[in-house]
């Protein structure tokens, strides 16, 4: 090629760096530049020098503060990645009162629908209940647990935008990875059985999560997307 | 703070990141993500798919704090990477959000294009960068820029400033080695 500069010895895999920086290159040539970095330390220099020197065309960026719930999925992702922190209570939780309060139609209609779904069940132990708090503080889904922690029931409680990526549950104990429950639905209820492994599990201890997946869930086994809602299980 | 303080405060910040202090990367948070944000905003021109991006980018950080190096990267270039390549990994992956309207290039300018007033802001701040894009023609370092900032592909860009796909790739490029033969002195 003669018009793109590419001819002149030596510089080929240099460009390519520089053009990775500068942001030019298509998904396919990006990965394989990534790849590239992984296994070759010269090429990953010439990507840090580039980015050292062009980064200072990042301050002509105008900052722009972002909506404060940002830090709020990113602490919550956090805890998912090291399993479940301690958390204050559901039920001493104001925001929690505070959204029944508001009066939230969805929410109530599925809390109820919920407690219908308990209440149909015997009594060994007491059955559990989830509220799943969006990012922004509103609750986005509702779980219940049965009394024998056998079956749960996720509820959406707020309309969200049908989307191609899954959404994912995931069950995680205290001090202990997330386990996958399943994929839900944001737009229908969803009866899950729970894994017998799990069962023992499932208790007060334990929070609900649910991240954005790729179509059929996680590839790996563990959340790979943002964490769009959680909630801590509590006794009835 | 000035400027050093500012780095000296966000390398000691890392390093605490590094072993695992979530509450430095809350300190890192407050001090980087409006800067961040405003990166992955401009790139991804979509707020709400920014604020997917910004929370990945700082879980990168939080994942990556250990192989930080300060005499290698400054922490806010360091920082910045990050959140572009996440951001055009993301755009490359979605349909739809580029920014495509036309890039006027300097000559022709009647009524200013916000490129052309980053760019000016650009030079003032970052010297050395400035004064090497200086000794390009104005339309290299208007695409260059606007490349940086925006992530358009060589295609986008091309069209934006409606030529050729192959004098797009010309005009980057050889701006690209000149730059670095004016960096590298």
């Amino acid at each position: 090629m003669s018009d793109d500069g590419t001819n002149i010895p030596g510089q080929g895999g240099r460009l390519v760096a520089a053009e990775y920086v500068l942001g030019v290159l298509d998904a396919a040539e990006r990965q394989s530049a990534q790849q590239r970095m992984a296994r070759n330390q010269a090429f990953a220099d010439e990507v840090a020098f580039w980015e050292e020197r062009l980064g200072a065309l990042a301050d002509a960026v105008e900052p722009i503060t972002p909506p404060a719930r940002a830090w709020t999925r990113i602490a919550g992702s956090l805890r998912m990645r090291d399993g479940a922190a301690p958390r204050e209570s559901l039920w001493q939780s104001l925001a929690f009162w505070r959204s029944f309060a508001i009066g939230s139609a969805a929410l109530a209609a599925a809390s109820i629908g919920a407690l219908t779904f308990i209440e149909i069940t015997p009594l060994p132990r007491a059955p559990l209940l989830a509220t799943l708090d969006s990012t922004s503080g509103q609750p986005s889904f509702v779980a219940a647990v049965n009394a024998g922690g056998t079956s749960l029931l996720v509820v959406p409680a707020s309309l969200l935008a049908p989307d191609q990526r899954a959404f994912e549950l995931w069950l995680i104990p205290a001090g202990e990875a997330p386990h996958s429950l399943g994929l839900i639905e944001p737009g229908q209820p969803v009866r899950i059985d729970v894994p017998r492994e799990l069962v023992a599990r499932i208790t007060t201890d334990a929070a609900l999560a649910v991240s954005i997946e790729p179509p059929g869930g996680s590839p790996t086994g563990q959340p790979t997307g943002p964490v769009i809602a959680s909630g801590k299980l509590a006794s009835l | 703070m000035g400027v050093e303080a500012n780095r000296s405060r966000l390398v000691a910040t890392l390093a605490r990141v590094a072993g695992g202090d979530r509450a430095a990367l809350k300190t890192v948070y407050q001090d980087t993500s409006a800067k961040l944000f405003g990166v992955c905003v401009r790139i991804l021109n979509d707020k709400s798919e920014a604020e997917d991006v910004l929370q990945e980018v700082y879980l990168t950080v939080w994942r990556k704090a250990p192989s930080f190096d300060p005499a290698r990267a400054s922490p806010i270039t360091w920082l910045v990477a990050i959140a572009r390549n996440r951001s055009i990994d993301r755009l490359r992956a979605v349909a739809g959000g580029r920014r495509m309207e036309p890039i006027e290039t300097a000559g022709e300018v009647r009524d200013p294009a916000p490129a052309a007033v980053d760019l000016v802001q650009a030079a003032q701040q970052s010297s050395r960068l400035g004064a090497c894009l200086e000794q390009l023609e104005s339309r290299q370092s208007i695409a260059i820029r606007s490349a940086f900032l925006d992530g358009n592909t060589y295609e986008e860009l091309a069209e934006r400033m409606g030529v050729p796909l192959g004098t797009m790739k010309s005009w980057i490029r050889r701006g690209l080695l000149k730059l670095r033969d004016c960096l590298e002195r």
